[in-house]
């Protein structure tokens, strides 16, 4: 079944306004569905929740900037070695960004637990010296073990109504590979209800069927598929190209106040389309691409 | 980022210096992991493993892939470069694995905010509720909680970071103190290492609490005393930190040709 859409059609026609629970796939400054998250934000839509990876990074930030999330739940927002994000930051101190303050392992498991209609998941002994359960009791809880008798962590499984994600390459009906770390982006894709995949290029199934090893997210949990050649600019698209640490950087010195980031969100986002922006970017991107002889790993013998 | 006071005399970077004393600690048997901008632990692994402790694995936090061939050095760890390795695993894999305290040996931890027994806070300083700085957030930091042993290491030595207790816990040290440590019974051993700018720091056995150990070259007691936010144990004697060897910086500095550590 061909899933092929246009990034506008994809995103009028599965994130409704107000969407319940939205996750954002890519870690750090890698593989982060930017060209997704920009038209959500050309289409204005609302988030009720954001769930981001274990490190979220401009996925989250850019949105935020934006203003349409209401509640984010997360273990990290930020640019790692470059610094924090600015919006993120501004917005919890300020109290207007509810934190469903989480970690690693809980986003993990919790993704598993939603994936397998698990009720809820048992944690490993730790979480409870920390003062996370403490804050966050709406995904974090204590039972009782019924094979020991013991009291054990426990945490609420994870379940998006949507999930934006990046892939490498995939084929019309989104049998998807991602060229390099999987990050959580799989278990996203396993866990939640609708999954919009943008990658860099479209092939033809013959082409995916040659390494079904390295195709890990299967078409059949996939609504949407957008080609997005430099759709994870300025984060990283591995396979394909590094992410841009300068403008990173520009970003986070004119959204160091909320008036800033509206003009970032306006003059980068708002005011192009995907088309555009791609084009005001594309002698930059052709810096970050990785040289010749650099293949996605997931297809082939990595080199060097 | 400080640069070396001394920096004419001192043809190494701190940061380089902070590479090795991570290096010196680390085992030939050891499963070491490492998480978010660990560029020093990075070095600090490859260096072991081309001089004392050449089986010893280290995973790279964010790619999860197990021995990196770094060279060059990366700043993220979540670079498709640290993909050239031995092996990778998925991060659900490493995660998984973080649940036990007999596979992963060692953990790098940092914070905004360290405390005097060792506990570190990348969450929020202030109250939670209306934090007076919002951090980035703990990542994998409870996993300290089991971790066989954690080295600690921080850009930042002064009194907004080194506090006598953190104002949110997010990664567990010795807790808060001897009665609370043992009456926890965790599998992990706790913090052993603290290394900054200024010098490397242990822990008192019978108080659990931070103890200079050395102070790195050109840096005085009293500097570091001044620069720290509780009381740091003291010994009556504290030698200076070994300068790197020229043989040390000629290893990192094949590994760091973008300079990531250099004059840092």
């Amino acid at each position: 079944m061909n899933k092929v859409l246009p990034l506008s059609e994809a995103v009028e026609r599965y994130i409704p306004n107000g969407v319940g629970l939205l996750t954002v796939g890519g870690m750090h400054l890698h593989n982060n569905p930017m060209a997704l998250i920009r038209e959500v934000i050309r289409q204005n839509r609302r988030i009720k929740r954001l769930l981001t990876s274990p490190c979220g990074a401009f996925n989250a930030e850019l949105l935020i900037a934006a203003g349409l999330i209401e509640e984010i739940a997360t273990s990290y927002v930020g640019f790692e070695h470059i610094g924090l994000a600015p919006c993120f930051r501004r917005q919890i101190e300020s109290g207007t960004l509810k934190v469903l303050e989480c970690d690693e392992a809980y986003i993990t498991h919790g993704l598993y637990a939603g994936a397998g209609g698990l009720p809820f998941i048992a944690l490993p002994k730790g979480i409870e010296f920390t003062d996370i359960p403490k804050v966050n009791k709406e995904y974090y809880s204590t039972t009782t073990d019924p094979f020991t008798g013991n009291q054990v962590n426990v945490g609420a499984p994870l379940k998006p109504d949507v999930a934006l994600l990046h892939a490498y390459q995939a084929d019309k009906n989104g049998n998807a590979v991602i060229a390099g770390a999987q990050f959580v982006d799989r278990y996203m894709a396993l866990a939640s209800k609708t999954v919009l995949l943008q990658v860099e290029r479209i092939v033809p199934t013959e082409e995916i069927s040659k390494h079904p090893q390295g195709t890990t997210i299967p078409g059949f949990l996939v609504h949407a598929v957008v080609e997005t050649p430099g759709g994870c600019y300025p984060t990283s698209s591995h396979g394909a190209y590094d992410f841009d640490d300068r403008q990173i950087a520009q970003y986070m010195s004119i959204a160091k106040d909320d008036e800033g980031a509206k003009g970032y969100i306006k003059q980068f986002v708002q005011d192009m389309s995907e088309d555009q922006y791609l084009q005001t970017i594309g002698e930059r991107l052709a810096e970050l691409r990785y040289g010749d002889g650099v293949l996605p790993v997931a297809l082939s013998e990595r080199k060097g | 980022m400080t640069v070396s006071s001394n920096d004419q005399l001192a043809p190494w970077s701190l940061s380089e210096l902070m590479a090795v004393e991570l290096a010196k600690r680390l085992r030939n048997d050891d499963v070491s992991i490492m998480g978010t901008a660990s560029t020093i632990p990075q070095v600090a692994c490859r260096l072991a493993q081309l001089t004392h402790a050449p089986d010893l694995y280290s995973i790279a936090g964010g790619t999860c892939s197990v021995n990196p061939n770094l060279g060059p050095v990366v700043a993220s760890c979540g670079d498709y470069d640290l993909l050239r390795a031995d092996t990778s695993l998925s991060l659900n894999d490493v995660v998984l694995l973080e649940g036990r305290a007999d596979v992963l040996t060692v953990f790098f931890a940092g914070g905004l905010q360290i405390d005097a027994f060792g506990n570190c806070n990348l969450v929020s300083v202030g109250d939670w509720n209306h934090p007076a700085m919002r951090g980035p957030g703990t990542v994998g930091l409870p996993f300290l909680s089991r971790v066989g042993r954690i080295l600690i290491y921080t850009q930042s030595h002064n009194t907004r970071t080194f506090v006598e207790r953190v104002d949110f816990m997010s990664g567990p040290g010795f807790l808060r103190g001897p009665a609370d440590w043992k009456a926890a019974d965790l599998p992990g051993g706790g913090p052993q290492l603290v290394v900054t700018p200024l010098c490397t720091m242990g822990f008192d056995p019978e108080t659990l609490r931070m103890r200079l150990e050395t102070v790195h070259p050109g840096v005085e007691v009293d500097q570091v005393r001044a620069a720290t936010g509780f009381d740091l144990v003291i010994p009556k004697l504290v030698p200076t930190t070994p300068e790197p060897t020229s043989e040390q910086l000629s290893i990192i500095r094949a590994l760091d040709t973008n300079g990531l550590l250099k004059g840092k």
